[in-house]
């Protein structure tokens, strides 16, 4: 949605608070996409469980169907051929979503630097929050989903970005 | 009477406009970004293979047809319950008469494996 | 007394409705909140707490999430079918709820019943009815959205909503022989008294065995767990509503949950009796509180079974629907049939 506010102040006060709103919701109902990739997704299920909690954000819900879901949590090292199925699944989110590289080896390729793995899923999908650790324990994910709520509270849903520039030049 | 059934409707009709509010509030108020590969059937990430209108098991067009005797022996058991008190024991005769050809046809769909899930 | 105006009729018809459909969505939204804090709390959790007090914003940031999610229709997909179904799953579930009686029906304004938005003859068999126009919303859904997840969860799901309603519309039956009328304030107002002075003169001590397997059935009715298999997750992905998101994947949600309320007002109506409570007779208001009680605790039953026990194996429910329930609710009619002619003032009424 590009809503032009003409640098009108009533206006963008209005779709501020508004964009607030929607940023709250999506910021604190972030449903996962269940699935993992490799030994990372132990510590993932171990984040979900007792101790760490990733219900405490309302993001518990981890969906089976990527229309479902709004976050993937790339947990694992992703080889060549996972890689075209794990674009797959991306492209099939509904917007918005969002992506979290969990650990080394989908964050860089890791300790597998050789020709088998992708040296970063980036290469493949945007990754908004990158969490390092080999495997990274529950609470670097935990902290890494709090970047990403972050993240989504500065987001301007209603706005596009060229009317953005318009507001910064004024 | 009538009037039960009219505020019955006046209750539908509003649960349709809620209803109609909820289906049609993302195409309102979500973005929209299609592509081929988002609208394709999902399928574990793998591009779906033949129709997705397949041929389905037997099996379940027995249980539904089992289904349709039993639920219509429901429909005639009610009536009976309701006025069951005025009726006394002559009732209580017809209907077990009733009950046991349905159960005999009940034991015979068993027998045949009607019911066999494996 | 004359005939009081109609439009003052209508509109308490309306206000009612309006009333009723709000509160059933509210219902529903603190029901998926209640659910998760009480999931939580079983597996040795905190749930939502990061919104509000208690996390007690957590259904309004979900609602707010779905709400600005994308509209995504699945090529080949039949449209008219994929827009219809969530719909319908969604309304059959408010209408269902259109008969039960949550206060005495003394209580009006200009000749209306204030508890109950309608109080039609066919009382209980127009809840059955309606909820099985529902399973249409099951079966559509699946068919419609063109994916094989979808059609094997909708085949599935109906095959076992079709199952478990034999043996529901069977178990009923013993509360109609009880009560001789089919209207639910009328079953409930039988159910006044005691026995022996102290225990409540409920149906489920009369009909233990018809109230055992309305609750199996109802568990079974609703998709909870452990007859969720529709939408197994290993198998299925998510069952019919795979190809469903956002809001119309919201509407599948509330269909749900206000089937578990329907089902626990069904069961409440017709065996822990209804309304009923101390000082009901006195204070009329408090009917609604005792009704919204007995609902919460079969909620609560509903949530902690699905803590509990794990899913069962389809070909298991299968057996349980057909070789358990059905043969055990035609014994219990058999069995209550007799009881009503020997002993016929053990209902109550007429």
């Amino acid at each position: 949605m590009g809503m032009n506010t003409n640098g009108n102040p009533v206006l963008t006060t209005t779709v501020e608070a508004f964009e607030k709103l929607i940023n709250w919701g999506r910021a604190n109902a972030v449903w996962p996409f269940q699935f993992g990739l490799a030994c990372c997704a132990i510590e993932m299920m171990a984040t979900a469980s007792a101790r760490f909690d990733l219900a405490r954000f309302g993001a518990e819900m981890m969906r089976a169907s990527p229309r479902q879901s709004d976050l993937m949590i790339v947990a694992g090292r992703v080889s060549q051929k996972m890689g075209p199925v794990l674009r797959y699944l991306y492209d099939q989110m509904l917007e918005p979503k969002w992506v979290i590289a969990m650990g080394d080896c989908s964050s860089c390729g890791g300790v597998y630097n050789n020709y088998a793995v992708i040296q970063g899923v980036d290469k493949i999908v945007p990754v908004d929050v990158y969490v390092a650790g080999c495997p990274p324990s529950p609470d670097n994910l935990l902290y890494g989903f709090m970047k990403l709520q972050e993240k989504i509270a500065k987001d301007h849903p209603l706005r596009s970005q060229k009317v953005l520039k318009e507001l910064k030049t004024l | 009477m009538l009037s039960e059934y009219l505020s019955i409707l006046i209750y539908m009709i509003l649960a349709s406009g809620i209803t109609l509010v909820v289906i049609f509030a993302n195409k309102l108020l979500g973005p929209s970004r299609p592509s081929a590969r988002k609208s394709a059937a999902y399928e574990s990430g793998i591009k779906p293979t033949g129709t997705a209108r397949e041929r389905f098991h037997i099996r379940y067009h027995v249980i539904a047809m089992i289904f349709l005797v039993f639920d219509l022996e429901i429909a005639f058991i009610y009536p009976w319950a309701v006025i069951y008190k005025t009726l006394g024991w002559a009732g209580f005769i017809e209907m077990m008469i009733f009950l046991g050809i349905l159960i005999i046809g009940f034991l015979y769909a068993w027998k045949r494996g009607a019911f066999t899930w494996e | 007394m004359g005939s009081p105006p109609i439009l003052a009729v209508l509109a308490v018809i309306v206000a009612k409705a309006l009333v009723v459909i709000v509160v059933l969505l509210t219902a529903f939204a603190y029901m998926t909140w209640l659910e998760r804090r009480l999931i939580s709390r079983f597996q040795v959790r905190i749930g939502p707490n990061r919104v509000g007090p208690f996390g007690l914003m957590q259904p309004l940031a979900d609602g707010i999430k779905l709400f600005f999610k994308e509209d995504f229709v699945p090529a080949g997909a039949d449209k008219v079918l994929y827009y219809l179904a969530p719909g319908l799953a969604m309304v059959t579930a408010f209408t269902a709820f259109a008969v039960i009686p949550f206060g005495p029906p003394d209580v009006q304004l200009f000749g209306v019943p204030l508890f109950q938005i309608s109080n039609p003859n066919a009382g209980i068999l127009f809840v059955l009815a309606v909820t099985s126009i529902g399973i249409y919303g099951i079966i559509l859904g699946g068919w419609s959205s063109n994916s094989k997840y979808s059609l094997l969860g909708a085949l599935r799901s109906s095959a076992q909503l079709i199952s478990y309603e034999l043996g529901v519309g069977l178990a009923i039956v013993g509360v109609v022989l009880l009560a001789g009328t089919l209207q639910l304030p009328e079953i409930v107002k039988e159910q006044s008294g005691f026995f022996f002075g102290f225990l409540p003169r409920w149906n489920i001590f009369v009909q233990p065995l018809g109230f055992l397997l309305l609750l199996i059935g109802a568990t079974a009715e609703t998709n909870r767990p452990p007859f969720d298999l529709p939408e197994s997750e290993q198998e299925l992905v998510a069952g019919f509503h795979t190809e469903y998101g956002g809001m119309k994947f919201a509407a599948f949600f509330v269909a749900e949950y206000v089937n578990v309320i329907t089902a626990s007002g069904v069961a409440t109506t017709l065996f822990l009796g209804g309304w009923q409570g101390p000082f009901v007779d006195q204070f009329p208001i408090l009917g609604p509180l005792w009704f919204v009680v007995k609902i919460f605790a079969f909620a609560f039953f509903f949530i902690w079974i699905r803590a509990t026990l794990p899913r069962i194996r389809y070909d298991q429910l299968m057996d349980v629907g057909w070789k358990l329930l059905v043969p055990l609710a035609l014994l219990n009619l058999a069995i209550t049939s007799v009881i009503v002619l020997i002993w016929p003032s053990l209902g109550g009424g007429s």
